[in-house]
């Protein structure tokens, strides 16, 4: 009977246990919006940039972008060479090879590139700003900063913001551009007599919208790879123990939000 | 926990680099605006075609207008006019302009596969150019509205087909017939049992055909007496002193005869010549017969006109005078 009494009182508890969680959940993913909020008007606002946090800022722009470039660029240009052959291919099998580079130009420099850009960065530097963010929280370092009289958001935070989002933009506009140059040299080989149609079918698939959708999607990646994992630190407790599981929480949702963010602007496209 | 080494000193030209990949990248996004828009053709001058169509299905802004296969404009635009027919926009760059004249004529085809194309077919190159803000007709061909009418064809043929080959039908009663007479055909009497339906038949022509030849050899006997009695024939006309060899003779005679009466004739005809001679003389007498009566008429007016002289000279003439009551 005791034991009943019991049930009934942990049952009764659930529904608010889901509240409080759900409450939770929707002031956590608040956290993100207003830190990404205030980092990308910190980014845009020229104090931001002193003497001190320019040298920051360069320095995780050189960790985050120019180091990664060179070997990024080659590894895109792999994939991209391989997906290119396999469109070429099929649709040279199916005898629909006009549509083979519209194809290619839509998945791999729409699509493809800006995702294996965000993930790529995601993986390199996301996962370390998480950690690295979650030690220097549970340490105490923004507190000890904050009582030196610097704002630990504008000396710590919004560079890493700033140089993930450049990263990400960097990379997928250099793996683009590699892209187009393999897929016109995949299609129409090594003849400059292809250059008209391939510039009409460049100019048939980047319509404003279109354009204005890339920009916006590969800056949105950007801004996320850093925002995300730093937001999940900030609110993990002090504790060394759960560190990890900050880590984990952060990379989590950051990978739920690429992928959301890119099923958002397929579905904006093309339905 | 000792504090993170700062990585900053240890990298050379930081802020240089960075300025660097900023740059770049500004460059790449920039360049690539620009390609864009030159892509877009945002730096043509363009003239504007507008194509009337009943039914826009499957046109997209942004799609071309080839000319014998080569882009030569593009849609910027799909509109539904007053008259409820779509107005199809198109722009087309000013130096690509000179392969649409004023009797061009423009398709919108649509294949199995992709979107549909809009095409310009242009007959003669010498007509003048089609002006600025052009409203032309555009002709649609749509191959995947052939195949329901395919479709329905096909199925009429299938059922034809069916219809023929079902049981009862005209053509498997016609392969029975053909089974039942190659049947006939392969029985004793073969192809003629087949041709004539039965074995009796057939042997009644057999019959018929045995009796015509004893037919045929009997009239050989015939023509045999026949061609005896010929050769005698000839020899009692044509052999010697046969019936030509006498006709001959008569005929020589005759023409002898014959020769005698021309003779006749002749000495007749002189006869005659005679007589004419005779009638000639005697119609010269009886011309002057006429002379003669002529004279004597000619003193006999001269005689009564002496009389009349003397009779108005002479003194105890009648009174001519007529008098009147």
């Amino acid at each position: 009977m005791r034991q009943a009494s019991t049930w009934q009182r942990g049952l009764s508890r659930v529904p608010g246990e889901l509240g409080t969680a759900f409450l939770g959940w929707c002031a956590s993913w608040w956290r993100v919006f207003h830190f990404g909020a205030l980092a990308l008007v910190m980014a845009l606002s020229p104090a931001t940039y002193d003497r001190q946090n320019r040298v920051v800022t360069a320095n995780q722009i050189y960790f985050t972008a120019w180091q990664i470039l060179p070997w990024f660029t080659l590894l895109s240009a792999l994939l991209s060479m391989v997906l290119i052959r396999i469109v070429v291919e099929t649709t040279l099998s199916y005898g629909l090879s006009q549509y083979a580079l519209e194809m290619v130009v839509r998945v791999l420099v729409l699509e493809l590139i800006p995702l294996f850009a965000a993930l790529f960065v995601a993986l390199r530097s996301g996962a370390a700003i998480n950690t690295e963010v979650a030690l220097m929280h549970i340490r105490g370092d923004f507190d000890e900063q904050r009582r030196a009289g610097s704002d630990p958001l504008r000396r710590e935070l919004v560079p890493r913001v700033i140089g993930s989002a450049v990263s990400v933009v960097a990379l997928a506009a250099v793996s683009g551009m590699v892209a187009l140059l393999l897929a016109y040299l995949g299609v129409y080989g090594f003849s400059p007599w292809g250059l008209a149609g391939f510039n009409r079918t460049v100019g048939q698939v980047f319509d404003p919208q279109v354009s204005i959708g890339l920009a916006l999607k590969t800056l949105l990646f950007g801004v996320a790879v850093a925002v995300i994992p730093i937001t999940a630190s900030l609110e993990s407790p002090r504790e060394m123990r759960l560190a990890p599981v900050a880590v984990l929480r952060g990379m989590v949702r950051l990978f739920l939000v690429l992928v959301l963010l890119e099923g958002a602007f397929l579905a904006v496209r093309y339905i | 926990m000792p504090p993170e080494p700062q990585p900053s000193p240890l990298i050379p030209h930081v802020e240089f680099k960075a300025v660097v990949l900023l740059a770049l990248m500004l460059a790449i996004v920039g360049g690539f605006l620009l390609y864009v828009m030159y892509a877009r053709g945002v730096f043509e001058s363009t003239q504007r075609l507008v194509l009337i169509a009943d039914d826009s299905e499957g046109a997209k802004v942004g799609m071309d207008l080839t000319f014998s296969g080569f882009p030569i404009g593009r849609v910027k635009r799909i509109e539904l006019a007053e008259d409820g027919k779509a107005r199809i926009l198109i722009d087309v760059p000013r130096q690509d302009a000179r392969w649409l004249r004023v009797s061009t004529i423009f398709t919108m085809e649509r294949g199995l596969v992709g979107d549909p194309r809009i095409r310009a077919f242009t007959g003669v190159l010498e007509d003048p150019p089609l002006p600025d803000g052009a409203m032309r007709p555009v002709l649609r061909g749509d191959a995947s509205a052939e195949i329901p009418r395919l479709i329905a064809t096909m199925r009429a043929l299938l059922e034809n087909l069916e219809h023929m080959s079902s049981e009862g039908s005209n053509l498997s009663a016609s392969l029975a017939n053909v089974q039942t007479v190659t049947e006939r055909m392969k029985g004793r009497h073969g192809a003629l049992a087949g041709v004539l339906g039965s074995e009796e038949n057939a042997k009644k022509v057999i019959t018929a055909l045995d009796r015509t030849n004893a037919l045929l050899a009997s009239v050989g006997e015939v023509s045999n007496r026949l061609d005896r009695i010929i050769v005698k024939t000839d020899e009692r006309v044509f052999g010697t002193a046969g019936v030509m060899d006498e006709t001959q003779k008569s005929m020589v005679q005759l023409n002898a005869m014959l020769r005698d009466a021309r003779d006749s004739l002749k000495k007749a005809d002189a006869v005659l010549a005679e007589a004419q001679a005779i009638g000639a003389n005697a119609r010269a007498a009886t011309t002057d017969l006429g002379a003669l009566r002529a004279e004597v008429e000619a003193s006999l007016r001269k005689v009564a006109h002496l009389v009349d002289e003397i009779n108005r000279k002479w003194p105890f003439a009648r009174d001519a005078e007529l008098k009147l009551p």
